[in-house]
């Protein structure tokens, strides 16, 4: 952990295993923890009681902190962050993607990748299921909807099927 | 009998010296003996005796039965012989008794059948003399009516004849109309079936795309997951990158 002075919400690169506004929830909770932790053991050390060991972090939450080079150390830098997370929290741009199977976590990493680097560096997903699209996603952002699955495919090439069998049967 | 004999040559001797003798001459098997021999004796007569009477009385018997009979044959014959006569002479008076009052009431019969048939032939043949006389009468009437009749016919086949030459120019003329609108119904019904063909044509066109929909559907839904879908799902993203910025800017 180096020295550097806290960046703001706007400024974070989010790490790939945060995928949803959840898991920056858990990440606000669960530093919330690491903050009280610390907090308690500086008040303990001050006391003369002996000195606990780093607190135990989870990988979301390592790999956000390696990947913004961020110091906990102190007090003030931990408030600070907090604050920033809970802004983060509340303004990251979400995109709603609804997929037709179940998606599974290396999926999902793969496409948040995608989106950061694409879309919006802090963009995060709202992950939904709907047997029914068949294949491919339904994304719903702010404004609009981009209905990518097959099913929206398959009906907009109805009228091409129809014409495919028209065709076959003029020729008999 | 020599006892008797010996009884005068002793004719002397006293009562009891005879009673002596006697009682000593039959002692009791003498007199048993003379008893056996004649009770012998007795019977064998009585015997001889019952035989020349039984056969008197058969030969007795046989010719006084041959009598009988020839008596009481002759007997009978004369009675009978006398009753036939009788009862031929009786029976053949009454028979003619009888057939004597049958002949006249048989008479008596036939005179009054002979009446009564005369009677009834009188009657009948007025009766055939009216009746006749009816029978003509009728038929001039009937001949009258028959001829009023035909010729009210033969105006009204008259009337029908031209009836039939006016219905059967008017049958001609509906047959004709007729096969017109046939021609037109056949035309309008082809041109129907061909509407209807190519509206269940069309109909079982856009069915069956929505079942190869429902098929490619139901087939391809299963058969992937997202990390197979991913490469296809960041390149329709890419395709529509744009607009997704555009939006999030917003």
């Amino acid at each position: 952990m180096t020295d550097t002075p806290v960046k703001t919400s706007a400024q974070f690169v989010l790490p790939t295993s945060l995928v949803s506004r959840v898991d920056i929830s858990r990440l606000v909770g669960e530093f919330e923890q690491v903050d009280n932790d610390l907090t308690a053991a500086a008040v303990r050390a001050k006391a003369g009681v002996e000195q606990q060991t780093k607190p135990v972090l989870s990988q979301p939450l390592a790999d956000f902190l390696a990947e913004n080079n961020l110091s906990i150390e102190t007090s003030r830098d931990r408030n600070e962050l907090i604050t920033e997370l809970r802004t983060l929290k509340d303004t990251a741009p979400i995109l709603h993607m609804t997929f037709a199977v179940t998606a599974d976590r290396d999926s999902l990493q793969t496409l948040t990748k995608w989106v950061r680097e694409s879309i919006h560096p802090q963009a995060v997903i709202d992950v939904g299921l709907q047997p029914a699209l068949v294949a491919g996603v339904y994304l719903r952002t702010p404004n609009h909807i981009h209905d990518l699955s097959l099913r929206a495919a398959l009906k907009g090439q109805h009228a091409v099927l129809v014409e495919e069998l028209e065709s076959l049967r003029g020729s008999k | 009998m020599g006892f008797f004999h010996k009884q005068d040559a002793h004719k002397n001797m006293t009562a009891e010296e005879a009673a002596d003798i006697e009682e000593h001459f039959f002692d009791e098997n003498f007199r048993e003996e003379l008893r056996n021999h004649g009770r012998w004796y007795f019977e064998k007569v009585i015997n001889k005796n019952a035989d020349l009477f039984k056969k008197d009385l058969d030969a007795t018997i046989s010719q006084v039965n041959t009598e009988l009979k020839d008596h009481v044959t002759q007997q009978l014959d004369a009675a009978i012989t006398d009753i036939n006569t009788e009862l031929k002479e009786r029976v053949t008076n009454q028979l003619d008794h009888q057939l004597a009052e049958y002949s006249k009431v048989l008479k008596d019969a036939q005179d009054s059948a002979l009446q009564s048939i005369t009677r009834s032939a009188q009657t009948l043949q007025e009766q055939h003399q009216q009746l006749a006389a009816e029978l003509q009468k009728s038929i001039a009437d009937q001949k009258t009516q028959l001829n009023g009749v035909f010729e009210s016919n033969k105006a009204q086949i008259q009337t029908m004849n031209d009836s039939q030459a006016s219905a059967l120019q008017w049958l001609a003329q509906s047959t004709h109309a007729m096969q017109e609108q046939h021609d037109q119904l056949k035309k309008m019904l082809e041109e129907d079936v061909k509407a209807q063909e190519s509206t269940l044509v069309e109909g079982f066109e856009s069915n069956m795309a929505q079942v190869i929909e429902h098929y490619l559907l139901g087939a391809l839904g299963d058969q992937y997951d997202l990390k197979a879908q991913l490469p296809a799902i960041i390149q329709q993203m890419e395709a529509n990158k744009q607009a997704i910025v555009d939006d999030m800017k917003l």
